[in-house]
């Protein structure tokens, strides 16, 4: 009976410890299961993937700031290792201020990787305050909402903005949400009223509450949480999009891992739970 | 092992370790960095807000561009510091009042659509639903917990012959959501710390690429 009551009783600074241990120990030495991609993730991909050099660009919006950046950054990252490696155009905003900073790191990671030319090959918006202003207002016209891109230079120079005027000239818009403003208020703006191709990505915490958008089709498809971040990591990686190192898929061992362990801590505490409650 | 020498990201990990510490106890380094964080927040958006809304927004066509119809919203943002005088304190009102209706109007449209209309049509059993019979099934059970978790949460009326097993049915399907969601925030929170270590092993100290 002792064991079952030591099993309520667990401190909980030992439970931390062992679920720390559960994330450094496959950090360091990698076990390396396998990623089972999700149907939701592959409409993403299919998308981009449909895309070429000629068509419509297109546009992510970085609506998360650093907090989320374990899940969020690598499927940026990933997104733009596709469309760069398809020279498919690329247009990136922000409503969160601190997404900006989130592109330009991005960026300058991939600049090693890819040869792209700002303005030619991208076009780097940047943030702008108010979203609704901001979301109804690109439906209409993108370059009265930002008439400069985030270095300063009118958008109208830009050559890869010539022919781009609202939604309907850009191919899919990704919005990579970690909350509000985020994934639902680009379908409540952007999809709803002006019919523009939406796509998300976002925290896993937010991903029960977009489900429902993928399945009416309101969203092209959805990257759930770091889980989806390495399914699509696998995808660009398996057509030799890329082959550098999967930021997201390594962190999904860490992330079984702790899983395992915070389940059979429940089973745990349950069994003492039920086995002392009905003793007493 | 490759050790950073670079001290910003020796004061990221210092910072991480300090929150960390919360886990242990209470204590002196977890409450400064937790102020520091709240601190810098406070004025990052301050920055954030001059810069990118009330100065390009408001002040640049005011003041330089010299476009006098910009007083009228400036006039209007002025009515919010009416709180803080009691006998002018109602003019709060009028801008709360044009926000209000402004953002309504814009909102409700969109929502009925995109929120209701859209999901409610996403719930129908169309015949396209069952060109497959695993699609079909799936919108028979989601046609089923949609009518279910309504029904639970329809106190009007006694729960008793046909209501009452449908709503002890639409329970099942709100564990199930809420089972969905908590195990979503699990994987989430996990993820968060996950990249807590790729930082701590990785640019701090080297031992992971």
């Amino acid at each position: 009976m002792k064991i079952f009551e030591s099993l309520t009783k667990i401190p909980r600074q030992i439970v931390f410890l062992v679920i720390a241990l559960a994330i450094i120990i496959p950090l360091i030495a990698p076990i390396g299961f396998p990623v089972n991609v999700m149907p939701q993730t592959r409409k993403i991909f299919q998308a981009i993937d449909s895309l070429g050099p000629e068509s419509k660009p297109v546009l992510v919006s970085c609506d998360f700031n650093p907090q989320a950046e374990p899940e969020l950054y690598p499927m940026l990252l990933a997104i733009m290792r596709h469309c760069f490696s398809r020279d498919i155009k690329m247009m990136y905003m922000a409503l969160w201020p601190m997404g900006s900073g989130m592109i330009e790191m991005a960026l300058d990671d991939l600049s090693d990787e890819f040869d792209k030319v700002n303005g030619k090959d991208y076009a780097f918006l940047g943030y702008k305050f108010g979203y609704t202003a901001v979301l109804l207002g690109m439906g209409e016209n993108i370059k009265r909402v930002f008439p400069y891109d985030y270095y300063g230079t009118p958008l109208d120079s830009l050559t890869m903005m010539a022919d781009i005027s609202n939604y309907e000239d850009i191919s899919l818009v990704v919005s990579l949400a970690t909350g509000q403003p985020g994934h639902r208020e680009w379908v409540l703006f952007a999809q709803s009223r002006y019919g523009a191709n939406v796509g998300a990505g976002v925290t896993a915490v937010s991903a029960a509450d977009a489900y429902p958008f993928v399945e009416t089709g309101q969203l092209v498809g959805l990257l759930a949480g770091m889980k989806g971040a390495s399914e699509y990591e696998t995808l660009v990686n398996e057509k030799g999009y890329s082959d550098e190192a999967l930021r997201a898929t390594k962190g999904m061992d860490a992330q079984s891992l702790g899983h395992l362990l915070i389940m059979i801590f429940i089973v745990l505490g349950n069994i003492g739970f039920f086995i002392i409650g009905r003793k007493k | 092992m490759n050790v950073s020498i670079d001290p910003w990201v020796w004061l990221a990990a210092f910072l991480t370790l300090c929150i960390f510490s919360f886990l242990y106890r209470d204590n002196l380094f977890y409450r400064f960095a937790e102020h520091l964080f709240v601190g810098a927040s406070a004025g990052y958006w301050i920055a954030i807000i001059w810069h990118n809304q009330i100065y390009p927004n408001l002040f640049d066509p005011l003041l330089n561009q010299g476009n006098l119809l910009y007083i009228i919203p400036l006039a209007f943002g002025i009515l919010y510091f009416g709180r803080f005088f009691r006998r002018i304190a109602f003019l709060i009102r009028f801008p709360i009042a044009f926000l209000i209706g402004w953002a309504s109007g814009v909102a409700i449209p969109a929502y009925i659509q995109a929120y209701i209309l859209k999901q409610a049509q996403g719930t129908l059993l169309v015949r396209d639903a069952f060109s497959r019979l695993d699609s079909g099934l799936w919108a028979v059970i989601v046609f089923l917990g949609v009518i279910c978790t309504l029904i639970y949460f329809f106190f009007s009326t006694e729960r008793k012959g046909l209501i009452k097993p449908a709503a002890n049915l639409g329970i099942v399907f709100i564990m199930l959501g809420f089972g969905a969601s908590f195990g979503y925030t699990v994987m989430s929170r996990i993820s968060l710390l996950i990249g807590r270590f790729q930082f701590l092993l990785g640019p701090w100290l080297g031992i992971i690429k």
